[in-house]
């Protein structure tokens, strides 16, 4: 009963009016974000961490992770009103949600998606205060050569699962690495492809180069598209049937299931959950041949699935320090320039921060709810804003954001060359998720790896004599091999959600 | 005859205007109206706002704006160990009205390291004071086999580089303080840098994954009052009242004092009036009972040098890194 205490102290702190307030925001604006089609969660996190600089540290991590779990929300409401996936994770609620809107059930739709977020977020909570417990209690068993072996174990997850080209995400892997050597060497000292910068001699600003690559680069990319006006689907009443319901229970559960545990393993993207438990929904269902129709399940199972996928990422972040998607690793980001490591650590040192921030998850669920059902008229009011504005306000945000980080022009520089950088690869279909997480991974990598050979004086036998890093390091090495194996490259671009259904 | 009067009157009135002027923009008339009602005296910190360097300055500044009567603004410009900050501060117009934090070891290290290229050195700096010190200190876990410094001594010594010891950083007064201390007593640690602070190098130590702690007076205050760890030493000339009953290295034998500090200074070429007026206030705002409390609630220990007393700790603290500077590159 002891998380469930830990619990109860983390409500104290999340339910003070600042608290809730720092929810509320950030989930009117990731519903806002998940809403527009041009600005999804990782640049909308990205774009926003500047804005937290003067919060206190609870309140800056409440809200970025309500930002990041409402953008699920939101992305629903256009998915299933405009047949535009406000963000990748919703794409697929488009098959069905579309069709139901066309039928005039489009607020059932909706409704049943609401209720399924909210279970599948509360389900992936419950499970994070579950791992909680034991796993801080693993914490002080991983020193840097534990933590350098889970790291590895990270990255090979990444490159196992890369999507449609092995060979341009291991380049984007490594590219991102490469940025990771920028600034003083950990040990020697002796400063790394700084070409005279002082400012470089910290490495490369993780913020500016995310804000850079997502958020600039998207705005640039979507600049280029003509939002044609759709047909927005009439509102119907926001009860769905008795039939509705009987048909959703199902899918919810097994939607939080798959969820919740594919936001465990590192690389894995929101998609990847909703994809899967779109597959799984029409594998179980009596009438295969429907989907595609309007089908509630279709709705149910992959908008439960996203959601707990997201809060269920912030397990491994939480637990272990480790990101598992883009988006945590910007969250990540934030933990760091508020001080902050995420990890095991964290619920020692920090306790009130890790538990306020648990049960906050709760609060920004309720909160959600509340503010979607009624409110969708207005979100969908939001897309008549002309993108050219909304583009322009959104730029100068981000310079001065940029330019807040440390009161540098330098850092609105380093944005812009990487909005440029960001602009080309997503023009030439480079998958950019392997940079952020490589560029936050490879400087851990770096100095636990030397740090453990500082330990053993220069024996690398240190990583064979630890039980758990061990097993990290042989999970690993199977991980690295997979693909090769016919049977998991066929489950593979289904995975990485990039094969469209 | 008319005009040429006037002529003479009009030479005579545009020279005392001229001469006026310029006394006005004389910088002994500034340091007679130094600092100026509603101009801003900015404090550069080279350290993110939270941490103990930028606390320590805001609450100076709180005190600074009423001993000056202007306001004092803390600016943070953090990054490259504070050389970024240092560089500005070296850089600014010389007038008073920008000062800066200049803390050891990283504003000695950053301009006697070649490989930071750094474009100053001590004598782009007038001092002004030192305010804050946190000593350093060696700690093991309550288990541990070590009682005593002599405990670690023979151990390291029986084992050459196989005993573990943390530090904040390879430039950290961790590293320099061990360095120090092999050199002292010819034994040789297994150094291990966690350069990323001092959490993972404490997950590391209670882990048991490095076998002593090395760090600052703030750094273990609730370890100590739980128990968990056993300080061995503290490296100050007197004993540090957050760790009642600890002994100091001086004490057991081992003349060896280091510390991270915090001190303020301007660019070099600033005005000897101006600088006499900043140090002044300083010397008075530390002194005040509502200062120390407000130090005191944020676990900072006072320490204060006036001008003089500074630049002679800055020459000697800067003559004893030169020696230590090259064995952290071997």
């Amino acid at each position: 009963m002891d998380a469930f205490q830990n619990l109860l102290m983390g409500f104290a702190v999340a339910l003070t009016p600042q608290n809730i307030m720092f929810a509320f925001l950030g989930s009117v604006l990731g519903t806002l974000i998940g809403v527009l089609p041009g600005v999804g969660p990782v640049a909308g996190v990205a774009m926003l961490i500047p804005l937290t600089f003067q919060m206190t540290p609870t309140g800056a991590i409440i809200m970025l992770t309500a930002l990041f779990y409402g953008t699920q929300y939101g992305g629903t409401i256009t998915s299933v009103l405009l047949n535009v996936p406000g963000e990748a994770a919703s794409a697929i609620t488009c098959l069905d949600g579309y069709q139901m809107a066309k039928q005039g059930r489009g607020g059932a739709a909706l409704a049943i998606a609401a209720i399924g977020s909210f279970i599948g977020g509360t389900i992936a909570t419950v499970a994070l205060v579950l791992a909680a417990g034991p796993l801080t209690r693993l914490s002080l068993e991983f020193g840097p050569v534990e933590f350098f072996a889970l790291i590895i174990l990270g990255i090979s997850l990444l490159m196992g699962l890369a999507g449609k080209s092995m060979i341009k995400a291991l380049m984007m892997g490594v590219f991102g690495l490469l940025l990771a050597m920028v600034g003083m060497d950990p040990v020697r000292g002796m400063p790394r492809f700084t070409f005279g910068r002082m400012e470089l001699m910290d490495g490369i600003g993780f913020v500016p180069v995310i804000m850079g690559l997502f958020g600039l680069a998207e705005i640039l990319v979507n600049a280029e598209k003509q939002f044609a006006q759709v047909f927005i689907a009439k509102m119907s009443s926001l009860i769905p049937t008795r039939k509705d319901i009987r048909d959703s229970v199902w899918p919810i559960l097994r939607g939080s299931a798959i969820g919740t545990l594919l936001g465990l393993v590192p690389g894995m993207t929101g998609s990847a959950s909703s994809f899967l438990s779109y597959i799984a929904e029409r594998k179980v269902s009596k009438h295969p041949e429907q989907f595609g129709t309007g089908r509630i399940e279709g709705v149910a199972g992959p908008e439960t699935a996203n959601n707990a996928h997201a809060n269920g990422a912030i397990i491994p972040l939480f637990t272990l320090g480790i990101p598992a998607s883009p988006t945590v690793a910007v969250i990540m980001g934030a933990f760091m320039m508020h001080g902050l490591i995420p990890g095991p650590f964290l619920f020692k040192e920090h306790p009130a921060v890790a538990w306020g921030v648990i049960a906050s998850f709760y609060v920004g669920n309720v909160i959600l709810l509340i503010l979607n059902l009624p409110l969708v008229g207005i979100w969908v009011k939001i897309l008549k804003v002309p993108y050219g504005l909304l583009f322009g306000v959104i730029l100068a945000f981000m310079v001065v954001g940029a330019y807040s980080i440390s009161n540098s022009t330098f850092d609105v520089m380093v944005m812009t060359l990487f909005g440029v950088i960001g602009y080309i690869l997503r023009k030439l279909d480079f998958p950019l998720a392997p940079v952020v997480l490589t560029l936050i991974l490879g400087p851990l990598m770096e100095r636990s790896l030397r740090q453990s050979l500082e330990m053993s004086q220069g024996d690398i036998r240190i990583f064979l004599e630890s039980p758990i890093a061990m097993v990290l390091l042989i999970l690993a090495a199977l991980f690295m091999i997979a693909p090769t194996f016919k049977f998991f490259r066929r489950g593979k671009g289904i995975l990485s959600g990039k094969e469209g259904a | 005859m008319l005009s040429e009067i006037n002529f003479a009157r009009f030479v005579v009135v545009i020279t005392t205007s001229f001469l006026l002027a310029s006394l006005a923009f004389s910088p002994a008339s500034w340091a007679a109206d130094f600092p100026q009602k509603g101009k801003a005296i900015q404090v550069l910190v080279g350290f993110a706002a939270g941490g103990s360097s930028d606390v320590g300055a805001r609450i100076l500044a709180s005190g600074l704006e009423k001993e000056l009567g202007t306001s004092v603004l803390v600016v943070n410009k953090p990054g490259a160990s504070g050389q970024i900050a240092y560089t500005t501060l070296t850089q600014a117009k010389p007038d008073g009205y920008t000062i800066g934090n200049t803390n050891f070891p990283s504003s000695v290290v950053t301009y006697l390291d070649p490989a930071r290229k750094a474009t100053y050195t001590r004598k782009s700096f007038e001092l002004l004071a030192l305010h804050v010190i946190d000593p350093g200190l060696i700690a093991v876990k309550k288990d541990s086999p070590f009682k005593t410094l002599k405990d670690v001594v023979e151990a390291a010594k029986a084992n050459p580089k196989k005993i573990r010891i943390s530090t904040t950083g390879f430039q950290s007064d961790e590293a320099f303080a061990i360095l120090q201390f092999q050199k002292m007593t010819g034994s040789q640690l297994a150094m291990v840098h966690f350069s990323q602070g001092i959490a993972p190098a404490m997950t590391a130590f209670l882990g048991g994954k490095i076998d002593v702690f090395c760090g600052n007076v703030g750094d273990l205050l609730s370890q100590f009052k739980s128990g968990e760890v056993r300080i061995l030493g503290i490296m100050d000339d007197e004993t540090s009242p957050f760790y009642p009953g600890v002994k100091t290295f001086e004490e057991q034998g081992y003349k060896l004092y280091s510390s991270s500090s915090r001190g303020f200074a301007a660019p070099a070429g600033t005005p000897k009036e101006v600088v006499d007026i900043l140090s002044g206030a300083i010397k008075k705002v530390v002194a005040t009972d509502d200062h120390k409390k407000r130090m005191a609630d944020m676990g900072l220990t006072i320490r204060y040098l006036d001008p003089s007393q500074y630049t002679k700790y800055w020459t000697e603290y800067e003559a004893m890194l030169k020696e230590l500077l090259p064995l952290t590159k071997e």
